[in-house]
């Protein structure tokens, strides 16, 4: 019996000492450590949005700004420390309370979970009857909590949506990937256009501060910030907001013509227009477009869905920058340009026109059937004359060096244009070495005479953005200046009450580069398209020959293999660009209509809108008709 | 008839001219040790638990003060009724127990996730902790009975089988912690009654074995025993930093309580864990925590030299019990005591299990401080007894 009463006394002596130890590890020794735990335990960083700068037009028209807006926000870590039971229980209520379903509640703190101590947005703009019910039954709802947001406004309604761009909640990969530029889990963060470009300069600097909770997340103390909220800058766009309504109005107007004309798959659209001389873009539609209100907020998945659906046409993509077509018969100009630099034509050279030209045994159709007569290069550009652009065709192919495709990347193709919002597409500028390395098979790798043929009227594999068309009318405009397309003029600050805003960083455009043409040789050029809008055999002539103001362009039309639901085969693109004054170009436009036929009739008429506009015509003043050409 | 006469014969002793007696074997150490703790404790509960309800600071301590008298009464009763009588009616005791465990299942509320409370009144009142003081007296005296026949291997396996009872029943509470005292009560009887070494041996592999089958086999073979939340925080103490938000939070949080307590603690005001609700159930099973946030190391240490010394007055009274049926009564009710503490203590400081027991005398709690006030009291009539006995 002693022995085991010695052997329950060593347990005993054995288990105090451990406890001792334990205890003095923990409290003395390490004791700093949990101190500085605790107290980091009770406090809890806050951030606080600041106040988004707004997006102006050029002429300080308001096109996005911020509404206030109540919303609620649940506390993930305040929601872990309840049992399953009451967690549950909270979630359904606060979800009854706030017409959120439970089930997307759950899927949303899902999706945080590794972020507990970040607020999760469940509602925006809660009504204050329910704010004050949440409030006064605080109890009720463990780690929810009220707060105030600014939601992006649209000033002047859905317009330039793709331009303008949207907020979203920062994803995991971008805090990621910003970290380092003070982005944090639950900023929002502008994902695209205007928004995602200039998102350092709109976001300001958010506030940063601490403050006291209790286990359950319940503020205990006044707000303390170390650093208060800076509002954003405003960005100042070089976007008209009355001609870029314009400019989507005359995209629907144009679908609609095409439409009427037969056309049935005319379904989409892009219209740039643009200061020649500076590269400042004043309007950059797309259509299809979208209503950018269903990105302010919660973002419900439905409207997104609705969005991708192939039916929706893809109106969150910015065809203007980053959709690609073939350029048709809008493309003769680089290569009389290219052909007449590489001296490969001479300006009054005559060559036949005719209905159709044999290359090596394959049949190359011109637009106009009939066409039997010689012409010079003016004309030919003016009559739009395929077969003139074939023989020409055939004397690059003669060229080993490729000195077309030389000149069309001289011009800006098959590169960014550098445009300021994108993403921006490059196109596509073929080449028999771009042949060799794209295709599979023997055959198809060989650069042959159609090849060259196709080329020469903007047809086959080359393919364009419309803001790269507009540029080129812009140097062909100004004599061979290539600008550097841009959306914004400046990022300001608002000035003090009356007085003018404050700029802080001008947009500081490249300087034009000069593609260093022979002036004669770009005369030529302007005066085909002068002709093409103003002699009787000129593709638009019908349309422009009467404004009153000098608009010299050219159309297209290109085919386009597409596919669309239920039909996939060649659809027309209609195209025209051009610029005006004749003698002292202020404005280039280009208008594009998808699968909408021929380009006179389509796209001329859209392009026409947008002049009426910017030269304030009265579009009863003159008559305009439209002409079946190419 | 002698049976009947005994009874009267110690009342008589008692009440009668040897009260002096009496009252100079009270184990007076033992006594002052356990008000020691118990007003320490109240102290403790009063500083932790202030803030808890809105209104009326003194809402726990003045509960706990009323356990504390019923408690003090308990005591006395135990001290002075003989433990040779509770030994008569042992049947009647396991009877009682069982019936109390099994009432939980209709009558008890779950709480969280747990039913291990009836409301008689306005008061909790939980049978697994009176269960533990008359499962010890019931198995001492069974073993008793069988002082000749404590060698052999069916008394072993009979006193673990009417253990098992009560254990399986608490344990379907589910009530882990006192599935383990009532579990260390039972080794503890078996090891005073002095089973042979190799039967303890035989007894701890088969302990070994069902726990292995508890977290292993069973679970492989699609019987769950343990929920997932017993197993999460039984293995959760191994690996704290396995889920911080899960099962390991209110452990974790209760380390950095303790931790940040320092030497000499950071006063009422200023324990923030305690305060601001960081620390779970800071009155009752981790009460140990509060005291160490607030009062730091010299606190903490205080109170378990206050432990130290019951414990040692416990263990020389089981040396000078008058018998084989209070030696282990003794035995047990010293080492279960023992097995709490370090269990509850442990828990709070990361190198034990969360289980959910209470801490003895101070966290709050009616059943259990006055089941272990009438613990204490049964050592006093043992040791009472043990004196008398050595002095005729």
């Amino acid at each position: 019996m002693a022995l085991r009463i010695a052997v329950v006394g060593v347990f005993a002596v054995t288990i105090f000492c451990v406890l001792f130890f334990r205890l003095w590890a923990l409290q003395v020794i390490s004791g700093q450590r949990y101190l500085d735990e605790a107290r980091n335990n009770q406090v809890r960083t806050f951030r606080a949005p600041a106040q988004r700068g707004s997006i102006i037009d050029r002429n300080g028209k308001v096109l996005v700004s911020n509404v206030p807006s109540t919303v609620a926000q649940l506390w993930p870590a305040a929601l872990n420390d309840l049992s399953a039971d009451e967690r549950t229980q909270t979630l359904r209520r606060v979800g009854r309370l706030l017409d959120v379903p439970y089930r997307q509640i759950e899927k949303e703190l899902k999706a945080r979970k590794n972020d507990l101590l970040t607020p999760v947005t469940i509602k925006t703009d809660v009504p204050n009857a329910k704010v004050n019910y949440l409030l006064e039954h605080q109890n009720d709802f463990p780690g929810v909590q009220v707060s105030q947001a600014s939601l992006r406004h649209y000033d002047d309604g859905a317009i330039a949506s793709q331009l303008l761009g949207y907020l979203s909640e920062i994803s995991p990969q971008q805090v990621e990937a910003r970290a380092k530029d003070g982005y944090a889990p639950g900023d929002r963060i502008g994902q695209s256009g205007v928004e995602g470009a200039y998102d350092t300069y709109l976001r300001g600097q958010p506030g940063i501060g601490r403050v006291y909770v209790d286990a359950l997340g319940r503020v205990k103390s006044a707000r303390e910030y170390e650093q208060l909220p800076e509002a954003g800058d405003n960005v100042r766009l070089t976007i008209d907001a009355d001609l870029q309504r314009t400019a989507e109005e005359a995209l629907d107007y144009g679908i609609r013509i095409a439409h009427e004309d037969g056309r049935w798959a005319a379904d989409g659209g892009a219209l740039v227009a643009m200061d020649p001389n500076t590269g400042e873009i004043l309007a950059l539609a797309s259509n299809p477009s979208f209503d950018p209100r269903i990105y302010t907020g919660r973002v419900q998945q439905k409207n997104l869905n609705q969005l991708a659906k192939s039916s929706a046409n893809h109106p969150t993509l910015d065809r203007a920058v980053a959709g690609v077509y073939p350029p048709g018969s809008t493309f003769k100009p680089v290569t009389a340009l290219a052909a007449l630099e590489s001296g490969l034509v001479a300006p009054d050279e005559l060559i036949q026109c005719t209905g159709k030209e044999v290359v090596d045994g394959q049949v190359f159709k011109n637009w106009d059937p009939y066409a039997n007569e010689p012409m010079t290069m003016t004309t030919a550009l003016a009559a739009s004359c395929d077969t003139y652009f074939y023989q020409l065709g055939l004397r690059f192919y003669e060229r080993k060096d490729s000195p077309l495709q030389s000149w069309a990347r001289d011009m800006g193709f098959g590169a960014k244009t550098g445009v300021d919002v994108g993403p921006e597409e490059r196109g596509l500028v073929p080449t028999p070495s771009w042949r060799r390395r794209y295709f599979k098979t023997e055959i198809d790798k060989i650069w042959t005479s159609g090849d060259s043929v196709q080329l020469a009227i903007g047809q086959g594999d080359v393919l364009v953005t419309p803001l790269q068309m507009a540029r080129l009318y812009g140097m062909i405009a100004t004599g061979g200046k290539l600008v550097e397309p841009h959306v914004v003029k400046s990022v300001e600050e608002p000035g003090n009450e009356g007085q003018a805003p404050v700029v802080l960083r001008p947009y500081a455009p490249k300087p034009p580069k000069d593609v260093q043409l022979d002036q004669s040789a770009v005369r030529v050029v302007q005066e085909g398209l002068y002709q093409a809008t103003h002699e009787s055999y000129g593709t638009s002539s019908g349309i422009f020959g009467s404004f009153p103001i000098e608009i010299a362009g050219k159309t297209g039309t290109a085919e386009k293999y597409v596919r669309l639901p239920g039909y996939s085969g060649l659809q027309d693109q209609a195209w025209w660009c051009g610029y005006g004054p004749y003698a002292s170009p202020k404005l280039v436009v280009c208008a594009l209509i998808e699968n909408g036929g021929h380009g006179g009739i389509a796209a001329a008429p859209a392009a026409l809108r947008v002049f009426e506009k910017y030269f304030k015509v009265d579009p009863d003043s003159y008559s305009a008709s439209v002409k079946n050409s190419d | 008839m002698a049976t009947r006469a005994l009874p009267q014969a110690t009342t008589r002793s008692v009440l009668g001219t040897e009260v002096g007696a009496f009252l100079r074997h009270v184990d007076y150490l033992l006594l002052l040790a356990v008000g020691g703790v118990i007003a320490y404790g109240l102290w403790v509960l009063n500083a932790v638990t202030r803030h808890d309800i809105p209104g009326d600071p003194g809402y726990y301590l003045f509960r706990q003060e009323i356990y504390v008298a019923v408690g003090a009464v308990a005591l006395a009763v135990m001290a002075v009724i003989d433990p040779e009588l509770l030994r008569r009616y042992k049947r009647a005791l396991y009877g009682l127990m069982i019936f109390l465990l099994l009432i939980v299942f209709p009558l008890a509320d779950r709480v969280r996730g747990s039913k291990r409370w009836i409301t008689v009144g306005s008061f909790n009142f939980q049978p697994s902790e009176i269960g533990k003081v008359l499962l010890i007296l019931f198995l001492a005296g069974f073993i008793a009975d069988r002082a000749r026949r404590v060698g052999e291997w069916r008394t072993m396996w009979a006193v673990v089988g009417l253990a098992a009872v009560p254990i399986v029943l608490v344990f379907q509470e589910p009530d882990f912690g006192s599935a383990m005292l009532y579990g260390s009560a039972a080794v503890a009887v078996l090891f005073f009654a002095g089973a042979p070494w190799k039967q303890l041996a035989a007894l701890v592999a088969t302990v070994a074995v069902v726990a292995v089958g508890i977290f292993w086999f069973l679970p492989s073979a699609g019987v769950d025993v343990l929920d997932q939340y017993q197993k999460d925080r039984l293995v959760g103490f191994l690996h704290p930093d396995v889920d911080p938000g899960g099962s390991t939070y209110n452990v974790n949080q209760s380390i950095t309580a303790v931790g940040s307590g320092g030497y000499d603690g950071r006063g009422v005001a200023g324990a923030t864990q305690t305060n601001l609700d960081f620390l779970p159930e800071h009155n009752t099973d981790f009460i140990f925590s509060s005291l160490a946030e607030q009062r730091g190391f010299l606190g903490a240490a205080t109170l378990l030299l206050l432990y130290g010394l019951i414990a040692w007055r416990g263990i020389k009274i089981i040396a000078v019990a008058p018998s084989l049926f209070t030696a282990a009564a003794a035995g047990a009710i010293v080492f279960t005591f023992l097995v709490q503490i370090f269990v509850n203590v442990g828990m709070t400081i990361g190198i034990a299990p969360v289980t959910g027991i209470p801490l003895p005398f101070v966290s709050f709690g009616g059943s259990s401080m006055i089941t272990t006030l009438a613990m204490v009291g049964l050592l006093e009539a043992i040791h009472i007894r043990g004196r008398l006995a050595a002095q005729k």
